[in-house]
């Protein structure tokens, strides 16, 4: 039965992450832009509040991780920088990828270190899903694997794995040999340090540069068979790609709220001509076409996260997830780029966030 | 707990809509669009259906003991209708626009009064009259005046744009009755066919939805009861303009609704028209170009409708929705325009088949949506003003 509104108690979640999100993670957004990564006690303070574990409680978790829930925990911590929360759902995406596709075993091994009261928030997990052929979908994963003998010959690329250079568990998606579509989809986890892997690290990049990235290319790599999350083909696997676009297109509608909350409050407080410059419908007709366009997203997001939770057919929820990162970053940019319109100069001055969350909402294709 | 899904009773209302769509407004559609005349058969079809399908639902809503959902019923049917055809689903009996203020400022005796003869099986209709030659979304300049004298009100002006204005057994009919109170002094009445001094002036040509009828209503010292000025609340100075505004915001949802459901039909019918009829010789990169194309509208087609949905369950929820219904209208409407010019654009290649012929008429159908129940700017201009509730946008 139709229904807008979230549950008393993820209200009260998303509440406290908004909190941390506008004590914590804005005032850090510029200094980790500069750092080039998020600071290790802002990243304590978050798994302290059990935001940043959501896994199983036998694995130390505060909980196993809800799409809807998490959505809403997504976008806050864009609200408050959409760089250091791809930062975090990045490296979230490893341990959950291993909760979704991997064996019991895999799951002790990988995430219980994730929920360590003194080491937890130093961990980092990664999830290649984009390539050098293509971006955020299912389709167009065209790294492939085959068996032989033992182990599995990967080839293929990554791109912009966000903590790809250092993480455990390092998964990439891949597909055997031979399938396309949404079938034969594999998660792999993947040692770097071995002949036909070859890694470089993301420099010099447009924006999420807080989130620290790089690229793979494998040739003829050899993995052990081992490095299998659980079966070739599984529906975790897609559940977990699925599960990455939702929470990616959540952290988009939070820099977009951002932008958009941003370009009011400039908007009423400027004086031009006498007046503040929103009472001029120029500027008033742009941030309504923000918030209206946000709204739109935001709900296709809701709706994705929904199937997710409710576990829809992966057909459908890969589909669904793939529109709502599609349109929830369409909206990140397009209402940064505007931000930056309506603070005029100063949106150009990095004194201001501003152009630092186009440059964010740009990069997250 | 955020759902996207129906519940059974959503579903079912949903569907029943559809199935009339489908062999009560597709049929006729063309026929009528170019005839401007619509059968008194789909009437008496339309009369029998909706009295069978209110009926039911009424049953079934009270024997599940949901919460009122008077709105999201209503948008799920308007979205079957208008795929079905949008021209013909305004021309459906009832009191139509009428019903909305008469329901939220009528008293009880009142809305017994006027609404009461549109149970009785006959073919009723009833028509909102608010816009004029000289104000259009600025209500507050209202030229139309009521009198009191003795025991009537004496009503002078012209409204136009009304919709089943030359057939409706009464028309709600806003007028002020003090210039100088602006907005707050504009009040609504319920004028009976036949009044005396209540006459219908030309019936519209229009682009589109040139099934639908589109009246001029010209008063001229037509005199009604006393008691025809709803009335039931009163007590607060701002009820007529209220009254007015509040409609609108239940009403453009079902705006919204009405502009999704053509989008969905001129999507469908695109997709369709791209799979049988996209000519021989039309390279593979063209055809995944228009493919892509129609991807990126079906995403946008979803979240107009989740934008409408979300407003008609606030309105359920009394849940105070202006921004909301000025935003899924906004979106939708300008959606429609989008879908139906792309549907046109990509077709026009094509043989003049009957697909495209619907695209055609969809298209005319669609522009109106950007315009009336509120322009696509007055929308925008709604919507900042929730945002910014403290700063005076003129």
């Amino acid at each position: 039965m139709l229904n807008f509104a979230p549950t008393q108690e993820q209200e009260e979640i998303r509440q406290l992450a908004q909190s941390l999100a506008m004590e914590q993670v804005r005032p850090q957004g510029r200094s980790a832009e500069q750092q080039g990564d998020i600071s290790p006690a802002l990243m304590k303070t978050l798994t302290q509040t059990g935001l940043t574990t959501p896994f199983p409680e036998e694995y130390g978790g505060s909980g196993v991780v809800e799409a809807v829930t998490y959505t809403l925990i997504a976008e806050e911590l864009g609200f408050g920088d959409g760089a250091l929360a791809m930062n975090i759902i990045g490296s979230l995406m490893g341990p959950l990828t291993v909760l979704l596709a991997g064996d019991k075993s895999q799951q002790q091994h990988y995430i219980t270190p994730f929920s360590d009261a003194s080491r937890g928030h130093l961990q980092r997990g990664s999830l290649g899903f984009a390539e050098r052929t293509g971006g955020y979908y299912v389709t167009e994963i065209s790294a492939t694997i085959r068996t032989e003998g033992e182990q599995y010959i990967l080839n293929g690329s990554k791109r912009d794995v966000i903590h790809g250079g250092q993480s455990s568990p390092r998964v990439v998606l891949v597909r055997l040999e031979g399938t396309s579509g949404t079938e034969g989809l594999c998660a792999l986890m993947v040692p770097l340090d071995i002949a036909g892997a070859r890694v470089s690290h993301d420099e010099g990049k447009l924006g999420l540069i807080a989130a620290p990235s790089a690229a793979y290319t494998f040739e003829n790599t050899p993995v052990s068979a081992t490095c299998m999350l659980g079966q070739p083909g599984g529906s975790g696997v897609l559940r977990a790609a699925a599960l990455y676009n939702i929470l990616r297109a959540g952290v988009a509608c939070g820099t977009a709220r951002a932008a958009l909350d941003y370009a009011m409050d400039y908007a009423r407080g400027r004086i031009a001509f006498g007046r503040p410059i929103v009472s001029y419908q120029g500027i008033a007709f742009m941030v309504a076409e923000m918030a209206m366009k946000l709204d739109a997203a935001r709900l296709l997001t809701w709706r994705a996260a929904t199937s997710w939770d409710r576990g829809t057919g992966c057909e459908t929820l890969v589909q669904e997830g793939e529109a709502a990162q599609y349109q929830a970053i369409k909206i990140a940019k397009s209402a940064t780029i505007d931000a930056i319109q309506i603070l005029g100069g100063a949106g150009f001055i990095q004194d201001h966030p501003a152009e630092m969350w186009m440059r964010n909402a740009a990069a997250m294709e | 707990m955020i759902d996207f899904t129906l519940s059974e009773l959503q579903q079912a209302a949903r569907d029943y809509a559809h199935q009339v769509a489908l062999e009560e407004m597709r049929p006729i559609s063309l026929e009528c669009d170019r005839t401007e005349k619509i059968p008194d058969s789909f009437m008496w079809n339309m009369q029998r259906r909706f009295w069978a399908g209110a009926a039911g639902q009424a049953r079934t809503q009270a024997q599940e003991g949901e919460e009122k959902q008077d709105n999201i019923l209503s948008i799920l049917s308007q979205e079957e209708m208008a795929w079905g055809d949008a021209a013909l689903s305004t021309a459906i009996p009832g009191p139509g626009l009428a019903a909305p203020p008469i329901l939220s400022q009528g008293t009880p005796e009142q809305q017994a009064k006027f609404l009461g003869p549109y149970m009785d099986g006959q073919l009723h209709w009833g028509a909102l009259a608010l816009t004029e030659p000289g104000i259009g979304s600025d209500v507050a300049g209202m030229s139309t005046t009521a009198v009191l004298e003795g025991d009537e009100w004496v009503l002078n002006g012209y409204k136009h744009y009304i919709t089943n204005g030359a057939r409706s057994d009464l028309v709600v009919t806003f007028a002020t009755i003090d210039k100088s109170l602006g907005r707050e002094g504009i009040r609504p009445f319920v004028v009976p066919r036949g009044t005396p001094g209540f006459v219908v002036g030309r019936i519209e040509e229009k682009m589109g939805l040139r099934a639908s009828q589109t009246a001029e209503l010209i008063f001229e010292n037509c005199r009604i009861p006393k008691d025809h000025l709803l009335s039931g609340r009163e007590s607060s100075k701002k009820a007529g303009f209220k009254a007015a505004m509040g409609t609108l915001d239940a009403t453009r949802p079902m705006v919204g609704a009405l502009a999704v459901g053509i989008a969905r039909a001129a999507h469908e019918k695109t997709c369709q028209w791209v799979q049988e009829e996209l000519p021989k010789g039309f390279s593979v990169y063209k055809r995944r170009e228009i493919e892509l194309e129609l991807d990126e509208m079906g995403q946008e087609l979803e979240m107009a409708r989740f934008l409408v949905w979300r407003a008609a369950w606030m309105a359920d929820r009394r849940i105070p929705n202006s921004k909301e219904a000025s935003m899924c209208k906004a979106y939708a409407g300008g959606l429609v325009m989008k879908v139906t010019s792309a549907g046109v654009r990509i077709s026009a290649p094509g043989e003049n088949s009957e697909s495209r012929q619907f695209l055609q008429k969809w298209f005319r159908d669609a522009k109106v949506f950007d315009i009336f129940e509120g322009t696509a700017q007055i929308q925008r201009l709604v919507i900042a003003r929730r945002l910014f509730p403290e700063v005076d946008i003129p």
